[in-house]
């Protein structure tokens, strides 16, 4: 599948986990692009290897697994292209793409979130990383940032601790640290699947209308396929470490190709019995 | 009695009346003394006839949970009701009942736990956590436990195998067919499933809702299935209350939850779901509608 303006292109990534017994492949060949401004939605199963697909983008692969292969190529706006695949573990291009061009959010926000600093040190903090600014600045960035999404009033929130915040409000200030730096790139590894419906529409709803002003791309990572259908311009199904479908969503999910796919899709339970 | 979403027209299996259970918001200091109530329940109705499957969704602190809880006596509400008929005809009030008249009644009422992993005890193997319950009840030992665990196992799609290994050997769908064995093992007639499958893939989902079902035709079970997944509960439920804010707004038959809501948060909560049809667009301006059915209020 090759996009016209690709962001990330993704070829023949390979990552096993290697036991003393035995290799377990994760990602087998798993070859993709994102175009610019646009949503990817990679999916599947507990296992499927979306997750790992994701995490290697940013080199987060910890032993005992390894990326054994492939290219992760970022057409950078900013810095040109970068193949993340072949950049040194402790390089100072490594560090820029983390956070910088690329930024990640998880499905528990508290993964993201450290529980013993305030919300605005630690947005600030990944303000003064990445760009040459003053404290003064970054606290004004913080707090433009925490409006945005959605949190009132700013001030009072840039002083309270994560476990101060509803899970839905967590995930707000962790969006908020991740598009603070105006990546090219989001990551979202299954974003609203710990949070309520009502909630998780506001939250899908907010990555959307930030995704549009910041005009970053969107790889997000889910298994629901009404998010799919909601979030995406282009899809890829994922089933033991392949890609064994991908296309337009629309395309996909309503004329799925792939056997894996169509089972999926009819174990939804609104498509087992249409009221 | 016949109108939709009222009380079935026969003598129902649970009859919950005036359901309430506050909470105290303690204070700081050293004797905490509490002043205001969290009303986490608050007065709630509801019947479920014998064979049916009732729906209990709503979003997370909405009271379902506490209200399943409430209504097997798992821990004590504050007020109210709640009216079980015995397999003999009796009906009691398990509200009411002491802690000696329970025991007897508890083996007709069993629960299914939404986390597969904390619901086993890591430290037991599959066949004493399955036989425990007749253990307890004194109702099985010896060759007649061993073959009524391996029954109800092979019921569930385990292997006799199965028996001797510990929880941490399955796979979520395999533990919650676990919990489902050591549920059904009594032969209850109530069975409340509290978010039994949403800590599984949608396939391994489907396979485990089946499964219930076809315990449900069997064994002529009864359900009260506590959800917040609104796609499960679609295909799984007869009836479906909608909780918000410890009381029910809204209770009717599937179909017209689904296709006619009544109540304006029904009608928010459905708006919500990401339909898998890229042309059926979700409502992503869910805030602040609820912020407005709250001014309202």
């Amino acid at each position: 599948m090759k996009v016209p303006f690709p962001l990330l292109e993704v070829e023949e990534l390979r990552v096993s986990f290697f036991t003393p017994d035995l290799v377990v492949p994760a990602v087998e060949g798993v070859t993709f692009s994102i175009a610019r401004g646009q949503t990817l939605a990679l999916v599947g199963e507990s296992g499927s290897g979306k997750s790992v697909t994701a995490y290697s983008i940013l080199r987060l692969i910890q032993p005992p697994g390894r990326m054994t292969g492939g290219r992760i190529l970022l057409r950078s706006a900013r810095v040109g292209d970068i193949d993340i695949a072949k950049l040194e573990d402790d390089s100072d291009r490594l560090f820029e793409v983390r956070g910088g061009l690329i930024s990640m959010i998880f499905q528990e926000p508290m993964t993201a979130l450290s529980p013993v600093h305030t919300i605005g040190s630690q947005i600030a903090e990944a303000i003064l990383l990445h760009r040459p600014i003053g404290k003064t600045v970054a606290r004004e960035l913080t707090l433009e940032m925490l409006d945005k999404v959605g949190i009132a009033p700013a001030t009072r929130c840039y002083e309270q601790y994560p476990h101060e915040l509803s899970g839905g409000m967590r995930q707000r200030v962790v969006i908020a640290m991740a598009l603070v730096c105006r990546p090219e790139l989001l990551i979202a590894d299954e974003p609203t699947t710990a949070l309520d419906v009502t909630i998780q529409a506001q939250i899908l709803g907010l990555i959307k209308t930030l995704q549009r002003e910041i005009g970053c791309s969107v790889l997000l990572i889910t298994h629901d396929f009404g998010v799919v259908a909601q979030m995406a311009d282009e899809v890829a199904v994922m089933q033991r470490g392949k890609i064994v479908e991908r296309g337009e969503v629309r395309a996909v999910l309503k004329n799925p190709q792939h056997a894996y796919t169509r089972a999926l899709l009819d174990a939804l339970s609104s498509r087992r019995h249409p009221a | 009695m016949n109108e939709p979403g009222a009380i079935p027209a026969a003598a129902p299996l649970l009859s919950v009346r005036g359901l309430c259970k506050h909470f105290p918001v303690l204070s700081r200091g050293f004797r905490r003394p509490s002043s205001e109530w969290v009303k986490a329940v608050d007065n709630v109705n509801f019947d479920i006839a014998q064979g049916e499957t009732l729906g209990l969704v709503g979003e997370s602190g909405c009271g379902k949970t506490t209200t399943a809880r409430c209504a097997l006596r798992a821990i004590d509400p504050t007020a109210g009701e709640v009216f079980f008929r015995l397999p003999d005809g009796r009906v009691v009030d398990l509200a009411r009942l002491s802690a000696g008249e329970l025991k007897p009644v508890r083996r007709h009422v069993q629960m299914i736990f939404q986390d597969p992993v904390s619901s086993l005890n890591p430290r037991m193997t599959v066949r004493d956590i399955v036989g425990e319950p007749l253990v307890i009840h004194g109702l099985a030992r010896g060759d007649e436990l061993e073959t009524r665990v391996a029954e109800v196992l092979a019921r569930v799609g385990l292997k006799p195998e199965h028996r001797t290994r510990y929880p941490h050997a399955f796979s979520g769908g395999q533990r919650q067919r676990i919990g489902i064995a050591r549920a059904i093992i009594m032969r209850p007639s109530l069975i409340v499933c509290d978010e039994a499958t949403s800590a599984l893939d949608v396939s391994v989902q489907a396979q485990v809702l089946d499964l219930l079902k076809e315990l449900q035709r069997e064994f002529r079970l009864t359900y009260l299935f506590v959800a917040h997944n609104l796609d499960v509960v679609r295909n799984f439920c007869d009836r479906v209350a909608v909780m918000r804010k410890g009381r029910i707004v809204e209770l009717a038959p599937t179909p017209q939850i689904f296709a006619a809501p009544q109540h304006a948060y029904t009608r928010i909560l459905l708006s919500a779901v990401p339909s898998p049809d890229p042309d059926v667009k979700m409502n992503f301006n869910v805030g602040e509608e609820l912020a407005k059915l709250d001014a309202a209020e």
